[in-house]
């Protein structure tokens, strides 16, 4: 929906029914554009996590320098180790 | 014909949907096709069209200039559906299609008449997708010559929750 959205059409929603209802679909659907919205403006904000990876409350400048211009999400952090 | 159906008006019994959808008719964003097919979630249908009709005609930033920022989103979205739509208020307000068509495609034109605070704020719109890297302290900094803060993050979340509705009807093909 962000990245190509020509990509969904018709085809993809065929696909999509062989795994959810109609009515989570458009749950999806709605939960996708709020995000996809809304992530984008936050990200022009420029603030930073509250938590540090394993857990502290840090300033927002320590957490620039933890999470630097393109964060690391916690998930993909705590896979790591 | 949407990839899903919407439900039949008489099939919502929410009496709030139904109180929003009755307002939403009367400002003309949106009509019912949006919430009828957001009613198949009816947990978040009365919470997301409140949100996106007190977003957009409610607030402290000028009516007609958010309605020219929705249209503006619409089209860069490419979503036929919104982009048709248009705001009773915003044309009882004295908003022509010329006044939008004017903001979507050449708000830096002097010849215009739009001032610097609609021009940045149209800005802000016409960036957030485009090159959301623009929108940066230099720019916040302009911005903030001429909004509160407050009328800051109410067009930002504007520009956010309505393009973000915008994509999502586009991809159910609406």
């Amino acid at each position: 929906m962000s990245v190509n959205p020509d990509a969904v059409g018709a085809a993809f929603f065929d696909e999509l029914r062989r795994h959810y209802s109609d009515d989570e679909i458009v749950e999806l659907g709605a939960f996708i554009g709020f995000n996809l919205g809304f992530h984008t403006f936050f990200g022009t904000l420029k603030f930073y996590p509250l938590f540090s990876p394993d857990g502290r409350l840090v300033s927002q400048a320590e957490s620039e320098k933890l999470y630097g211009a393109a964060p690391v999400s916690l998930g993909k952090t705590a896979a790591a180790e | 014909m949407t990839y899903i159906a919407p439900l039949p008006k008489d099939a919502i019994a929410d009496p709030e949907l139904r109180a929003l959808m009755a307002e939403a008719e009367a400002l003309g964003v949106p009509d019912d096709l949006f919430p009828r097919i957001l009613a198949r979630a009816p947990e978040q249908a009365a919470p997301l069209m409140r949100a996106l009709i007190m977003s957009h005609a409610q607030g402290n930033v000028d009516h007609r200039l958010k309605e020219i920022m929705r249209i503006l989103l619409a089209r860069f979205a490419d979503d036929k559906y919104f982009a048709s739509l248009r705001s009773a208020k915003a044309r009882a307000m004295g908003l022509t299609e010329q006044r939008i068509d004017d903001g979507c495609f050449a708000y830096e034109d002097d010849a215009k008449g739009f001032t610097a605070a609609e021009k940045c704020a149209l800005r802000y719109a016409d960036l957030m997708f485009l090159d959301a890297n623009q929108l940066d302290k230099s720019f916040y900094d302009e911005m903030k010559q001429h909004w509160s803060e407050a009328q800051i993050m109410e067009l930002g979340a504007f520009i956010a929750f309505h393009y973000g509705m915008q994509m999502f009807m586009r991809s159910i093909g609406a």
